[in-house]
């Protein structure tokens, strides 16, 4: 009996091709990342505009808040108010006589030389 | 063969929808982009925040209060009956007419509008909390006037659309508005900004900042005098005008009676006039320095010349003109001080009455001056061909013209600044929110007499104040005040003169000899006795309080004596009126 033929014929194989499916692995992988990169990225915009929109709200709150204190502050302020203040002696205001002021730098009179000023001339007119 | 066309089946199926994806996606994409964009896309409006108001040291007289009008949008609700209570509770609303607009089931249902920004705070933080929709809210303000009815008719209003309807409010409307921006963006399906999809955006150009040239410091004294006056002799109408003569800035303005421009709707419009710019009246005896100053610089009289007359009566045109006492030959410096009618009337006629027309034109009286509010009138000032044979000898003194309280100051603001006819200026500066200042300049109008001729003018009106003149009452301890009283008879509307009723005056300036301020006092129709009713009696006590509170706030330095400044017989009758009660 032939040896030769009493051996069994080689099987035919498909040999795994390492490269190929590396390659198509880490393409597979890197368009899911891409994907996932894409959906992540474009969630955290979602986030971050969400973010914008909320300190959006509490800056203008906040400046709502500031103008209604400015408002205040200016009503509370005012004349009108003192002067109430002043009536109903919550604030109590002295006035100052003449004789208590002291003139550290008192202004030249324009009538030094007996001339009145002229429009829009701050020195007195020669 | 069946699985070839189970297959092309498939195949042409997925064709199909390929195709209509195609077709979506890429050739019907702009119209379906649009359309997209008009269901979701809305243009929202930035509002631009309107100028702040200024004194001329930065005091606020108008700013801006956030409030907001909070509306429901039923198909968000989910729970009607929560909603309507916290509306209710917040809003200050009835529960049951906040459940019945909700059951209407509209999208803008305006619960309330001009909700403080407080009130709207905590509902917003009470749904949030209970994780409520429903009810937003919109933005927008309203003007607020710190001071009240302070300077009122100077600041003016704004309608119920923003827009100013009188004073600066009006003419400077432009300046403060500003131009809202906008933003086109998307919401979501419960209303809710995408921020990412925001589109194209347009800042707001908010407003800019009016700087007054009043100084409310100024405006406060001039207000409580005139108060008083009108609380004590109700008179029909109070006036008061204080200018800087060498720049024509109107440091303080006010009439009475005046308004809150806070709440306009409530107001009588009769006290809505800013009776200093639209009201017109005969000015008496301080138009007496027209004529004075057109004849001395006309060379038809001089400082020496005497002029007769007529020892209290002059016979002229079928009429008497008389004097309040009988003056025989006087100077014009005395003419002045006395305020003699029938000595002026003599200088109008000596100048002739084109030359006398002219001079009343030159002051700047029968034109607008162009105070940058709105309303200003320019008086009634007749050509000469139009004056009967009465009229040279009583427009001199005051008579058979019409002019506004504003032109009698500005006028005596010639005399006070060495001849020249300033613009009145009641805007110093327009500031615009980058710090860019424009600033207003002082304008010459004309130069209407020489520095010489006001200077002796100035030194006749300064001894008017002295013992002696009509103005004693208008003197200031520590300084020499020049001035001139007016009082001239009121014009019945239906015509001729209504007896018994005056329009009382009084035109200053203070120091004398380098003047910080011209201010008019003018009383329209005091209810005491006739006999009283004198501008040197009536309005030159109130300059004189006015000026020496002023001299105050302005810091200026007393140069002259001390003198004893007697009781004016207004106030001692009043006090008197007073004890007897």
């Amino acid at each position: 009996m032939n040896l030769a033929l009493q051996t069994p014929a080689p099987q035919a194989s498909n040999p795994i091709q390492a490269a190929k499916v590396a390659k198509f692995v880490a393409l597979t992988f890197l368009i899911g990342a891409f994907g996932l990169a894409y959906v992540y990225l474009k969630n955290q915009q979602f986030v971050l505009a969400e973010q914008i929109r909320k300190t959006e709200r509490q800056i203008r709150d906040v400046q709502s808040r500031n103008e209604v204190l400015i408002a205040r502050v200016t009503e509370l302020s005012s004349r009108p108010a003192l002067q109430r203040r002043v009536t109903e002696k919550f604030i109590s205001v002295v006035a100052i006589t003449g004789d208590k002021i002291a003139r550290l730098t008192p202004p030249v009179l324009a009538t030094e030389n007996g001339v009145i000023r002229t429009a829009l001339n701050s020195e007195p007119a020669q | 063969m069946r699985i070839a066309w189970a297959c092309g089946a498939g195949a042409l199926v997925f064709t199909i929808v390929s195709a209509r994806l195609v077709d979506l996606h890429v050739a019907k994409h702009e119209e379906y982009s649009r359309f997209a964009a008009e269901k979701n896309t809305v243009r929202q409006i930035i509002p631009a925040k309107r100028g702040l108001i200024l004194d001329r040291n930065g005091d606020k007289l108008a700013v801006n209060l956030p409030v907001h009008t909070v509306f429901a949008d039923a198909s968000h609700i989910k729970d009607p009956e929560s909603i309507s209570e916290l509306a209710a509770r917040y809003l200050d609303l009835k529960e049951s007419e906040v459940a019945e607009k909700i059951g209407t089931g509209g999208k803008y249902l305006v619960l309330k509008r001009k909700v403080p920004d407080e009130s709207v705070l905590k509902l917003q933080a009470e749904m949030r909390e209970r994780n409520l929709r429903g009810i937003y809210t919109e933005v927008d303000s309203i003007r607020a006037y710190p001071n009240g009815s302070m300077l009122g008719h100077v600041l003016g209003y704004l309608n119920h659309e923003r827009k100013g309807v009188q004073g600066i409010e009006r003419t400077m409307e432009k300046h403060l508005a500003g131009e809202d921006g906008y933003r086109y963006t998307e919401r979501d399906r419960t209303g809710r900004e995408i921020v990412l999809y925001r589109g194209q955006e347009q800042e707001p150009k908010h407003g800019k900042n009016i700087r007054l040239t009043i100084d409310m410091g100024l405006q406060a004294i001039l207000e409580e005098e005139i108060d008083a006056t009108y609380r004590d002799l109700k008179p029909h109408t109070v006036n008061a005008v204080m200018v800087d003569p060498k720049t024509g800035e109107i440091l303080a303005m006010a009439s009475r009676p005046s308004y809150d421009p806070n709440s306009p709707g409530s107001t009588d419009p009769e006290t809505m006039k800013n009776r200093s710019i639209i009201d017109m009246v005969e000015p008496g005896s301080t138009f007496k320095i027209v004529v004075t100053a057109g004849a001395l610089n006309e060379r038809t009289v001089d400082e020496k010349s005497t002029i007769f007359c007529e020892n209290g009566r002059f016979f002229y045109g079928g009429r008497t003109l008389k004097d309040h006492n009988g003056y025989g030959h006087m100077s014009v410096h005395d003419i002045m001080v006395k305020s003699s009618n029938i000595g002026c009337a003599k200088m109008a006629m000596m100048m002739g009455g084109e030359k006398f027309h002219e001079y009343v034109r030159r002051f700047g009286f029968g034109e607008r001056l162009g105070i940058e509010l709105p309303g200003e009138i320019p008086g009634l000032v007749h050509p000469p061909s139009r004056w009967d044979k009465l009229t040279i000898t009583r427009m001199p003194m005051g008579h058979s013209v019409a002019v506004t309280p504003l032109q009698i100051t500005m006028g005596m603001a010639v005399i006070a600044n060495g001849g020249s006819l300033m613009a009145p200026q009641v805007v110093k500066s327009i500031e615009s929110q980058d710090g860019e200042v424009e600033r207003k300049q002082p304008r010459v109008v004309r130069e209407v007499v020489p520095e010489k001729t006001a200077r002796f003018v100035s030194n006749s009106l300064a001894a008017v104040t002295q013992p002696g003149g009509t103005a004693t009452f208008a003197r200031v301890n520590g300084f020499d005040v020049a001035g001139k009283t007016g009082t001239a008879q009121k014009v019945s509307e239906k015509g001729g003169y209504a007896p018994g009723k005056y329009v009382v005056s009084f035109v200053g300036y203070m120091p004398a000899e380098d003047p910080r301020f011209v201010c008019l006092v003018m009383v329209d129709d005091a209810k005491i006795s006739s006999g009283l009713n004198y501008g040197g009696l009536v309005a030159a006590p109130i300059f004189s309080r006015i000026a020496e509170r002023s001299a105050r706030h302005l810091d200026l330095v007393p140069n002259r004596p001390a003198i004893a400044l007697q009781p004016d017989p207004i106030t001692a009758s009043l006090k008197a009126a007073e004890g007897t009660r």
